[in-house]
C-alpha cells in the first residue's frame, strides 16, 4: 500500500505541476487527429461522443462533485441547449455561431431561475428537486408546438460533422481550462468548502449563494453549449433526445467512475466508460442500458471514491504517515486516529448540533 | 357539478400515491435511503397482478374477487424484491454518503425499468376488473367501483402498515432500528434483517398500491419516476414519518392533479405537481431542514 | 433574577460584544430567556452552566445562526440582530463548533487559505491566494504544530489534530471575538494546558476577545477572566472565577437542588 501510494504520490505532483502541459497534450492530438487521417464517419463520430461525455461528465461534476449538490436534472440544461439551437436554426433560420451564443446564453439564465429555488436545498431534496426539473421540462417540451411537440424536430440542414469536431473538441477544452483553473483560485477552495461543510464556511463569513449559483451556472452554459451543438450534430431531438434520463445517470457515473472533485477523473471516467457503452452497443445491441445501470451499481459498491479518488486517498494517507501521523502534532485526540470524517458524508448533513 | 366530480376522482387516486409514498417515507425514515427506484416497485407490483391474472385467466380480465386476490400476490413477491435489494445491493452503500445511496438506486431504478421493457415491451397494459355495473350514482357523482376498490384497498394497505408497525415485535424492532441502530444492535435486534424488512414492506406497499394501478390507470415499465417523484412531493408535504401526513399529502396531490386534468388538460399534470413542489419548498423551508435531511440545523 | 449590571454595560466603551434581554423560545420552552451579557476587548470570558441551560442557543443567537425571538445583539456597538449569519462574521466574529468542523475532504492548507479574511476586491476571488495568505497560514500551522500536515487530507486527522486546525482557521480570518463551544471536550487531558496557552496567546498575542463555554470547570476557571452562568435559560450570575466558585446559586443550578 505504501509503494502505490508513493507512485500515486508522484503521480499528483506531477498531474498538478503540469497540469496545463497535460491539456496541450490533450489539445494537440486532438487538433492534429483530423489531419493525419481521421475523416467523418464512424469514427468522427465516437470521437465526438467521448467529447461530448467529458464535457457533460465534467460539468455535472462541477456542481455534483467539486460543490457537493448532486443534481440529478443536469440534462434539463442540455434540453434546453438542444432545442434552442434546433429552433432558431430550423425555424426561424439563424446561422449556427449565432444560435449556438444564444443557446448559451439561454441555459445560464434558465440556470439563474432553477438555481434560485433548488439551491437552497441540500442532500437528497436538492437531488430530487433537480429530477423534478427534469422531468417537468421535458413534459413542458412535449406539450409545446414550437419544439415539435413528442415528435421532436428533424433538422437536415446543418453544419458538416467536422464542424462539429471541432466545436466539441473547442469546447472539452474551453472547459476542462476554466476548471483547472478555478480550482487553483479562491472560488475553486470555496466550491469544496461548500461541498464540505457549507454551514461551516457560512459561519466564517462567506455568503455561499453567489458561489454556488455561479457554480452552477458555469456547469449549465457548458451543458446547454454541448446541448445546442448535439441537436444539430445529431440531425433530430425529441424531448426524450434533448432531455435523456439515462444521459444524466450516465454523467455521473463517468464522474464519480473517474473520481469525482478532479479535472481529470472525470474526463477519463467519461472516455472509459462511453468507449465500454459503444462496445456494449456492439455485443448487446439494445440491452445497453441494462448494462448502464449494472456498471452504475457495481462502480458505486465497488469504487465509492472512484479510481482517481482511491489514488488520491491513497497519496494523501501515505503523506500523513510519512509525517508520522497522529504523532506529528503530539495531540492524540478522543480516539485514536479514527475520526475520518468521510465515514458519514459530508455531501448531505451537516452535524446537526444541539439547538 | 364537474368541479365536484374531480375532486371526488383526485381522492380516489390520491389514496394510491398516498400508499405509495408511505413506503417511499418508511424506507427513508427508517433507513435514511431515498429510493429512487421506490416508483419501479410500483411497476413491479402492477405486472405481478397483471400476470397472475392472465395466467390464472387466460386474459388480463378479473371478477372483483379475482382482482382482489392478486393484490396478495403482488404484496408478497415485492416484500421478496425488497428485501433481497436492501440485502443484497443497498446494504453496501449504508452509511456512507448520501449520494452514493442516491445513485444505486437510481441505478437500479434504470435497471429494473429495462429489464422491464425487455420482458414486458413498452406497450400500456391494464387490468380490467368486471362489473354488472361499472359505476355508482352517488347524489349525480359517477363513482366507478374499482376506483372505490382501488380507494378502499389502498387505505387499507396504508392502516395494516400503520398497525404493523404500532403492534408487532418486527414493528417495534424497525422503530427501534429508525431510532438508534446502535442502540438496537446492542440490544440483540439483528439490525441487517430489520433494515431489509423495512425495505420489503416498502415495496411490498408499493407493489400492493401498483396491483390496483394496474386495474384504474395503467401500467408501462417507464412509469416508476414519476410515482417517486410524486412520493417526494407527498412527504415534503406530509413530513417523512408521518401516516396522517402522507394521506393527506397523496389525496390533495390527487385532487390537484385531478383538477388540472380536468380543467387544462391530462399532459400538464406532472408540471403542476411539481410546481406545487417548488412552491411547498419555498414556503415551508423550515420544516424541511428540520427533517435533518435539508441541511444546516446548527 | 438578573444581577443589576446595566450601568456597567453601558458607560463601558471597551464593550465589543453585548447581548440585551435575548429571548429564544422553541415551541413551549424557553432556552433562552432575557439574558444580558456584555464581553469587553482584551477579555477571556466562560459561559457555564448545567446541561440544556441555553449556552449554544445563545451562541447560536449572537452567531445569527438563529434569530432571538426578543432581544438585541450588539456588535462593537452596532446591532446586528436578525442580520445574516455571514455578514455577522465578516463583523469580525469568529466561531468554534462544539463538534470540530473542519472541511474534511480538503487539504490542511486549503483549509487555512479558504478562511482567509477576505482581502481585495471581486477580483481576488478568481485569483490564486495572495503570498501574504500563505505566509500567515505557514505561521498558525506552525504555531499549533500542523505544517508537517499541511499537504493531508484534513477529514483524515485525528480529533485533537482536527481542533487544531478548526482554531488556526478561526484565527486565520482575524475575527475580534472568537466564540469557543467546549474547547477543551474531548480533547486529552494531557493537551489542556497546551489550550489553555494556545487561548492565551490568541488573547494576548493576537488580539483576540474571547468567549466559551465550557463543562471543564477547572479548565474554565483557570482560563477565563470573568464567567457568566445561565441555569434554564436565565442568567444566575456572572463574575470572576473565584466568585463564581462560592456562589450558592450556582452550586445550586449544577446539583439541582432548585
Amino acid at each position: 500500500m505504501s509503494e502505490r501510494g508513493h507512485y500515486a504520490r508522484q503521480m499528483f505532483a506531477f498531474t498538478d505541476d503540469h497540469g496545463w502541459k497535460l491539456l496541450a497534450v490533450l489539445a494537440f492530438v486532438g487538433v492534429v487527429l483530423p489531419f493525419v487521417g481521421l475523416e467523418e464517419g464512424i469514427d468522427m463520430t465516437i470521437l465526438v461522443e467521448l467529447f461530448l461525455f467529458a464535457i457533460l461528465a465534467l460539468s455535472w461534476d462541477l456542481i455534483g462533485g467539486q460543490t457537493g449538490y448532486p443534481s440529478f436534472g443536469q440534462m434539463a440544461f442540455f434540453g434546453v441547449g438542444a432545442f434552442t439551437t434546433a429552433i432558431l436554426v430550423k425555424d426561424v433560420g439563424v446561422a449556427f455561431p449565432v444560435a449556438f451564443a444564444v443557446a448559451g446564453l439561454l441555459t445560464m439564465l434558465t440556470a439563474g431561475v432553477v438555481g434560485a429555488a433548488t439551491l437552497r436545498l441540500r442532500g437528497g431534496y436538492f437531488a430530487i428537486a433537480t429530477l423534478g426539473v427534469l422531468l417537468s421540462a421535458q413534459q413542458i417540451t412535449r406539450n409545446l408546438e414550437i419544439t415539435g411537440g413528442a415528435s421532436g424536430k428533424i433538422l437536415l440542414d446543418v453544419p458538416s460533422d467536422t464542424v462539429f469536431y471541432w466545436t466539441f473538441l473547442g469546447l472539452l477544452i474551453a472547459e476542462i481550462a476554466v476548471v483547472y483553473y478555478l480550482q487553483s483560485t479562491r472560488f475553486g477552495y470555496v466550491l469544496n468548502a461548500i461541498r464540505d461543510d457549507e454551514g461551516k464556511l457560512t459561519a466564517m463569513g462567506v455568503n455561499t449563494t453567489y458561489y454556488k449559483t455561479a457554480a452552477w451556472m458555469i456547469s449549465a452554459l457548458f451543458t446547454g453549449l454541448a446541448g445546442g451543438s448535439y441537436s444539430l450534430f445529431n440531425t433530430f431531438v425529441d424531448p426524450n433526445v434533448g432531455y435523456n434520463l439515462a444521459w444524466n445517470v450516465e454523467m455521473i457515473a463517468m464522474a464519480l467512475l473517474g473520481g469525482s472533485g478532479t479535472v481529470a477523473g472525470p474526463v477519463l471516467g467519461a472516455f472509459g466508460l462511453h468507449f465500454a457503452v459503444v462496445k456494449i452497443e456492439t455485443w448487446f445491441t439494445g440491452w445497453q442500458l441494462v448494462v448502464l445501470g449494472a456498471v452504475v451499481i457495481v462502480t458505486v459498491i465497488a469504487f465509492p471514491q472512484g479510481i482517481v479518488g482511491e489514488l488520491r486517498e491513497r497519496a494523501s494517507s501515505m503523506e500523513y504517515y510519512k509525517h508520522g501521523g497522529q504523532a506529528a502534532s503530539e495531540s492524540p485526540g478522543g480516539d485514536d486516529g479514527g475520526t475520518d470524517t468521510d465515514a458519514n458524508g459530508e455531501h448531505a448533513t451537516d452535524g446537526g448540533e444541539s439547538l | 357539478m364537474a368541479f365536484a366530480q374531480f375532486v371526488v376522482n383526485g381522492l380516489l387516486v390520491g389514496a394510491l400515491f398516498a400508499a405509495v409514498a408511505v413506503g417511499f417515507a418508511l424506507i427513508w425514515g427508517v433507513v435514511d435511503i431515498i429510493n429512487l427506484a421506490h416508483g419501479e416497485m410500483v411497476m413491479l407490483g402492477g405486472y405481478a397482478s397483471y400476470w397472475t391474472i392472465t395466467l390464472v385467466n387466460g386474459s388480463p380480465t378479473a371478477s372483483p374477487g379475482l382482482a382482489l386476490a392478486s393484490v396478495p400476490v403482488a404484496v408478497a413477491v415485492l416484500f421478496v424484491v425488497g428485501y433481497a435489494l436492501q440485502r443484497f445491493v443497498v446494504s453496501h452503500v449504508i452509511g456512507t454518503d448520501l449520494f452514493l445511496t442516491l445513485l444505486v438506486t437510481f441505478g437500479l431504478s434504470i435497471l429494473i425499468q429495462q429489464l422491464g421493457l425487455q420482458a414486458f415491451s413498452a406497450d400500456p397494459r391494464t387490468i380490467s376488473v368486471q362489473f354488472a355495473e361499472q359505476s355508482l350514482d352517488i347524489a349525480g357523482l359517477v363513482v366507478p367501483k374499482v376506483k372505490l376498490i382501488a380507494f378502499v384497498g389502498a387505505v387499507a394497505l396504508t392502516i395494516a402498515l400503520f398497525a404493523f408497525m404500532k403492534r408487532t415485535r418486527t414493528g417495534r424492532a424497525i422503530r427501534a432500528v429508525s431510532q438508534n441502530d446502535e442502540a438496537a444492535a446492542l440490544v440483540g435486534i439483528d439490525v441487517e434483517h430489520v433494515r431489509a424488512v423495512t425495505f420489503g414492506l416498502s415495496s411490498a406497499i408499493a407493489g400492493g398500491a401498483g396491483a390496483f394501478v394496474a386495474m384504474i390507470l395503467n401500467i408501462q415499465p417507464q412509469m416508476g419516476l414519476i410515482y417517486t417523484l410524486k412520493s417526494f412531493v407527498i412527504v415534503v408535504f406530509g413530513g417523512i414519518g408521518s401516516v396522517p401526513g402522507a394521506l393527506v399529502g397523496g389525496l390533495l396531490l390527487g385532487t390537484v392533479e385531478e383538477l388540472t386534468a380536468g380543467f387544462v388538460s391530462s399532459k400538464w399534470t406532472l408540471a403542476v405537481s411539481f410546481t406545487l413542489l417548488i412552491v411547498l419548498l419555498v414556503v415551508k423551508p423550515q420544516g424541511l431542514f428540520g427533517e435533518g435531511m435539508g441541511g444546516e440545523a446548527e | 433574577m438578573s444581577q443589576p449590571t446595566q450601568q456597567r454595560t453601558e458607560s463601558d466603551s471597551d464593550v465589543v460584544l453585548e447581548t440585551q434581554g435575548v429571548t429564544k423560545t422553541f415551541g413551549g420552552l424557553t432556552a433562552v430567556d432575557d439574558v444580558d451579557l456584555a464581553v469587553e476587548a482584551g477579555e477571556i470570558v466562560g459561559l457555564i452552566g448545567p446541561n440544556g441551560a441555553g449556552k449554544s442557543t445563545l451562541f447560536n443567537c449572537i452567531t445569527g445562526t438563529l434569530t432571538p425571538d426578543d432581544g438585541e445583539i450588539v456588535l462593537h456597538g452596532t446591532t446586528v440582530t436578525g442580520k445574516p449569519e455571514y455578514e455577522i462574521a465578516r463583523e469580525g466574529l469568529g466561531r468554534m463548533f462544539q463538534h470540530t468542523r473542519v472541511y474534511g475532504e480538503m487539504t490542511v492548507m486549503r483549509n487555512m487559505l479558504v478562511s482567509a479574511k477576505r482581502d481585495g476586491g471581486i477580483g481576488s476571488v478568481l485569483r490564486r491566494p495572495s503570498e501574504e495568505a500563505r505566509e500567515q497560514a505557514t505561521e498558525l500551522l506552525q504555531y499549533v504544530g500542523l505544517w508537517g500536515l499541511r499537504d493531508v487530507r484534513a477529514g483524515r486527522m485525528s480529533f485533537g489534530q482536527q481542533k487544531l486546525l478548526e482554531f488556526a482557521m478561526a484565527l486565520m480570518a482575524e475575527p475580534d471575538v472568537l466564540l469557543m463551544d467546549e474547547p477543551a471536550g474531548g480533547i486529552n487531558p494531557s493537551m489542556l494546558n497546551k489550550l489553555i496557552e494556545y487561548i492565551r496567546s490568541a488573547n494576548t498575542d493576537r488580539e483576540v476577545t474571547i468567549f466559551l463555554i465550557e463543562h471543564n470547570m477547572d479548565f474554565v476557571m483557570e482560563v477565563a477572566d470573568r464567567i457568566y452562568v445561565l441555569a434554564h435559560g436565565e442568567k444566575i450570575a456572572e463574575g470572576p472565577p473565584a466568585e463564581i466558585q462560592e456562589n450558592d446559586r450556582v452550586l445550586d443550578a449544577y446539583l439541582g437542588r432548585e
